[in-house]
């Protein structure tokens, strides 16, 4: 690293030594634009512990789809019937918790929530498999039957019940949602920073063991302890800003008159800590990144992303991992769907309508590239945090809705171009 | 030939039958729908059909599927077949205009079902919304005669969404200009979607610190994701909330006390009404002549239409039992999970 | 060259294979023995390519037999015929240009963890060492092979080619993209495969590149057999006769596409 001009000479090494990888440090960069703007533009309500609580919990449904949204762009697919399988398992997980069920183990039975969950995501993993077999095995291009999809499982999901709501959802069922019941508290929120913490270390200190092993070049140990720092930070920091969130006094009360406590003079204060949506984000998202790093099927789906004909020429399934992929995809719309089924606490036919839009930018807000072989799992989460980052912010500041759009809009088309120069430049 | 024979036989039998029948004899009513996507649709449909089999008349329909291009060939189909009156369900208030043109120019009455056709040529037939704005404004308004209101209206791009928002502002506007209640949010609801609602409504809730004492909202299912945002604050059932509809989870919300009201106006009632307008226009009877009719102006357009309101019900906790044995809804359904005893209702 | 009473490595048998209607390969039987290298020879369009694509398993014959060491061997798609110990090095290279050096170098045959996960620092220490022998130069070993010049990627190509045992090797024009000192490396490695028992068949639509390097050379015309012949019995200039007019000379054994 020829050292030019000092200060570019500095940053270059940092960077060089740490290998942060320049677009997602770009990213969150313009996250906290928009979040700093907002704050001021909202006069101090947006960066508050409730309203990035709420933002988080907003986020989850989108969050969980995108990361398998990346996987379908990456191999030059597209998934547009994600909003109306959506709507659809999340209308069967409805029905199945609210009608069938209760009638076969009466109300509120404790395995219900199980029971309706394992199902929902049966039911997406199936119609992500007809949805790939027909694609991958009868040739025909995912957007034709994805478009397909989005206008046939939309009908479906009105089939079901005619149109009819179903609600109220399971109460076990409705801590998938979040609210101050389904989140985990405060204690067991600094017990998932902790391990999240010690999981970072055991990482950064087990790849540098791994690394020596081979001979292979390594990090200075300043840019280990760099990395550390801030990784355990961030996660501290989350948890920190999660547990400072209070209960509302409303429930506060309700709680403490259900549980015979005297709530004392200034108030109970219960934190809400993580929420449980967020929580099943964050494991998608851990565990979808582990699938695509570190697993054969990840490894083919981006070399088929990559160059499809020297993928089948290696002797890949290209089409079983085709196929795979939009399981995948149909299990995850499925979680989104509990998500946010749970959190309405109602299935409604019309659930999830334009939600494929919202994933398939999200992807590729978060730098998936539409010509297919490249994509992150994190970029993608934190593509879904800008554009609810957004909509909520300008909801703060009592912009309406037609408003919000075009600003969306705008930012996607942006958010691409900028995408578009980097690449450029970075060759 | 075979056909032919058989078709005149089938001819014959039908107007022999109908000739029996009495003088409204062959009338041939046609709706056009604009999409079967919503439940409420075919309960409009069961009533007509009723009405029509009891006044003689046949009835025909097409499906537009959400199309207003499928709608205009829709209507010429109708016109085709052989319709004495047609009955439109408009996708799209404006697109529909050369079709209800082609057939006024047929000499067919025309009657706009719900939704506005804004043209004068065309009767109207609806429920008052504005009255259902006004409806919900009442009785949130006899809950929290002061305080911070919200507004959490309808799809921007339903004209349906200002006229309850106005008759809504109709009723309130005296407080709001005294000071006494405060409009602190409004907001429409992209797509009339539930999960929009929650989320403008977590955001007006975060905004105000949770001094929100009432909540207007627009219809049964923008009320679901309201309530639900008010319960994650441990509100619900403190804030009165409205709604329309009659939606059974809503009815539910009701007899629990998380909803205030949910203004019901019978389908049933509406798709009856319609279908006898329609053989009575069909049968020679002026448009102004019609029982009930009035002059309507109130559209976007301004337009003077000839028009039939039905008058909705709003339904509080003390008149479930008027949906219930109207048969709309199970009692089963609308008491699920109310304590034992707290509502007489559900005894 | 007395090979003749060996156990051909690779027999190709009346090879067809038609596509809508136009016979690509038509009735070809061509053969190959171990440490022997064969040019597969004729314009463009005249065979060659979809004929070894037949024996690498990226298409399937219509008619026809595959042997591998006198045994009828069962090739439907390109495992298999890397089961068999069949490699190839195809004109386009087949690189997934969005991953690394080690990423290609394993596609379809990554090496695992204990608990079933990729084994990035393994595969990286393998491609280290046999980008090593290769092309000593090559120190690019995280960057997508996307960012590598044309000579590099080629070293990628042949690695993964010649990393897992190979009996049987193909290339299809392997020197077409390179300049003079990397043909020439190409050639040494040639030499190097062959004097360990490789067989190479190497395809190329002009003889200069296969001629000196061949030990036999099979030419191809409108999806016919020309002849085949070993390069100490014939020319040159009757090789470029075969090519063109499809005219064999008398040093050479005819095929079902030779003229007269």
């Amino acid at each position: 690293m020829a050292t030019t001009a000092p200060a570019r000479g500095a940053v270059g090494r940092f960077l060089d030594a740490t290998e942060i990888d320049t677009r997602m440090l770009g990213m969150i960069a313009a996250v906290v634009i928009i979040w700093l703007g907002f704050h001021v533009a909202s006069g101090g309500v947006f960066l508050t512990p409730r309203n990035l609580w709420n933002l988080s919990v907003q986020t989850a449904s989108i969050a969980v789809m995108s990361t398998g949204m990346v996987l379908v762009i990456v191999t030059r697919n597209i998934d547009l019937s994600v909003g109306s399988v959506l709507g659809f398992t999340g209308m069967m997980m409805g029905v199945m918790q609210a009608e069938w069920l209760p009638a076969l183990l009466g109300f509120d039975h404790p395995a219900t929530w199980v029971i309706a969950l394992t199902f929902g995501i049966g039911v997406g993993v199936a119609i992500g498999a007809l949805h790939g077999w027909v694609i991958a095995y009868l040739g025909v291009p995912a957007f034709i039957v994805t478009l397909g999809g989005l206008l046939a499982w939309r009908g479906a999901a009105w089939w079901v019940t005619s149109g009819r709501t179903v609600a109220p959802m399971d109460g076990d069922f409705r801590l998938i949602g979040g609210g101050t019941a389904g989140s985990i508290g405060a204690t067991w929120s600094w017990v998932v920073a902790a391990l999240a913490c010690a999981a970072i270390l055991w990482g950064i200190v087990a790849g540098r063991a791994r690394r020596r092993r081979w001979g292979f070049p390594l990090r200075p140990v300043w840019a280990e302890g760099f990395l550390a720092t801030i990784g355990c930070g961030a996660v501290l920091g989350a948890v920190a800003l999660f547990n400072a969130y209070p209960w509302p006094r409303g429930v506060t009360r309700r709680w403490a008159e259900a549980n015979g406590i005297d709530i004392p003079e200034g108030g109970l204060f219960i934190a809400h800590g993580i929420a449980v949506p967020v929580l099943l984000a964050i494991a998608a998202a851990v565990i979808m990144t582990f699938i695509a790093r570190n697993t054969r099927f990840g490894r083919y789906v981006f070399a088929i992303g990559g160059n499809p004909e020297a993928a089948d020429l290696a002797g890949i399934n290209t089409r079983w991992v085709r196929m795979k992929i939009f399981m995948l995809m149909g299990g995850l719309t499925a979680l989104g769907a509990a998500i946010s089924t749970a959190r309405l606490n109602a299935a409604t036919n019309s659930q999830g309508t334009l939600d494929e839009l919202y994933v398939i930018a999200a992807a590729v807000i978060g730098g998936t590239s539409l010509s297919g072989g490249v994509g992150t799992i994190a970029g993608a989460v934190l593509g879904a945090v800008v554009m609810q980052s957004l909509q909520s912010g300008m909801v703060l500041m009592g912009l309406d809705t037609p408003l919000q759009n075009i600003v969306v809009g705008m930012v996607l088309v942006m958010a691409v171009w900028l995408d578009t120069v980097y690449r450029q430049r970075a060759g | 030939m075979r056909l032919f024979s058989l078709l005149c036989t089938v001819t014959g039998t039908v107007l022999g039958v109908g000739l029996v029948a009495g003088q409204a004899a062959a009338l041939t009513v046609a709706v056009s729908w604009s999409n079967f996507q919503e439940e409420r649709w075919k309960t409009d449909e069961a009533a007509m059909k009723a009405k029509l089999e009891e006044l003689g008349a046949e009835y025909i329909s097409a499906d537009a599927a959400s199309s207003p291009a499928k709608q205009l060939t829709d209507v010429e189909s109708l016109i085709a077949r052989g319709a004495d009156a047609i009955i439109i369900l408009a996708q799209d208030s404006d697109a529909i205009g050369p079709a209800v043109q082609r057939a006024v120019d047929e000499g067919i009455p025309v009657v706009g079902y719900d939704r506005l056709i804004e043209i004068p040529d065309a009767f109207y037939i609806t429920f008052d919304n504005k009255e259902v704005g006004r409806m919900q404004a009442r009785a949130v308004f006899e809950q929290a005669p002061e305080g911070n209101y919200v507004f959490i209206k309808g799809s921007s791009a339903d004209p349906n969404a200002d006229f309850l928002f106005s008759g809504s502002i109709e009723v309130l506007q005296d407080a709001i200009d005294a000071g006494t209640i405060k409009n602190v949010g409004e907001a429409y609801t992209d797509g009339w979607l539930p999960a929009n609602a929650q989320r403008n409504m977590e955001q007006f809730l975060t905004a105000n610190d949770n001094e929100v004492d009432a909540v207007v909202a627009a219809n049964d299912g923008t009320a679901g994701g309201v309530v639900a945002a008010l319960s994650a604050q441990g509100l619900d059932g403190s804030v009165p909330v409205s709604g329309q509809d009659g939606d059974h989870a809503a009815l539910n919300r009701v007899a629990l006390g998380t909803q205030t009201v949910s203004v019901w106006k019978d389908a049933r009632d509406l798709g009856a009404k319609a279908a006898e307008i329609a053989v009575e226009l069909a049968n020679g009877t002026a448009m102004g002549d019609v029982e009930g009719a009035v002059s309507f102006s109130g559209g976007p357009k301004g337009v003077a239409m000839t028009s039939f309101f039905l008058k909705p019900v709003p339904i509080t906790q003390d008149k479930l039992s008027v949906v219930i044995d109207a048969g709309w809804v199970d009692r089963a359904v609308v008491c699920q999970g109310v304590p034992a005893g707290s509502l007489d209702v559900c005894n | 060259m007395d090979t003749a009473p060996v156990t051909p490595l690779v027999e190709m048998r009346n090879i067809s294979i038609a596509f809508g209607g136009i016979h690509a390969v038509e009735d070809v039987s061509v053969d190959l023995r171990p440490g022997e290298v064969v040019g597969l020879l004729g314009h463009n369009g005249a065979g060659k390519s979809t004929l070894i694509k037949i024996l690498s398993g990226a298409y399937q014959r219509d008619a026809g037999e595959i042997y591998l060491g006198g045994e009828k061997a069962a090739i439907d798609n390109p495992r298999d015929a890397k089961a068999y110990g069949i490699e190839t090095i195809y004109q386009t290279l087949a690189l997934a240009d969005n991953v690394d050096a080690a990423a290609n170098l394993f596609l379809g045959r990554e090496l695992l963890t204990p608990w079933g996960t990729l084994d990035d620092a393994a595969m990286e220490a393998a491609c280290r060492e046999v980008m090593g022998r290769l092309n000593a130069n090559f120190k690019r070993f995280k960057e997508p092979v996307a960012a590598l010049s044309g000579g590099q990627r080629q070293s990628v190509a042949i690695a993964r080619a010649i990393h897992f045992d190979a009996r049987v090797l193909i290339m299809d024009e392997p020197t077409a993209a390179l300049g003079p000192q990397e043909t020439a490396q190409v050639a040494d490695l040639i030499k190097q495969l062959k004097a360990q028992g490789i067989g190479i068949f190497l395809i190329s639509h002009d003889i200069h590149d296969v001629f000196d390097l061949s030990d036999r050379v099979s030419v191809m015309k409108n999806g016919r057999l020309v002849g085949t012949a070993r390069t100490e019995d014939v020319t040159k200039d009757e090789v470029l006769g075969m090519i063109i007019l499809g005219k064999c000379p008398p040093g050479a054994v005819p095929g079902n596409g030779a003229t007269a």
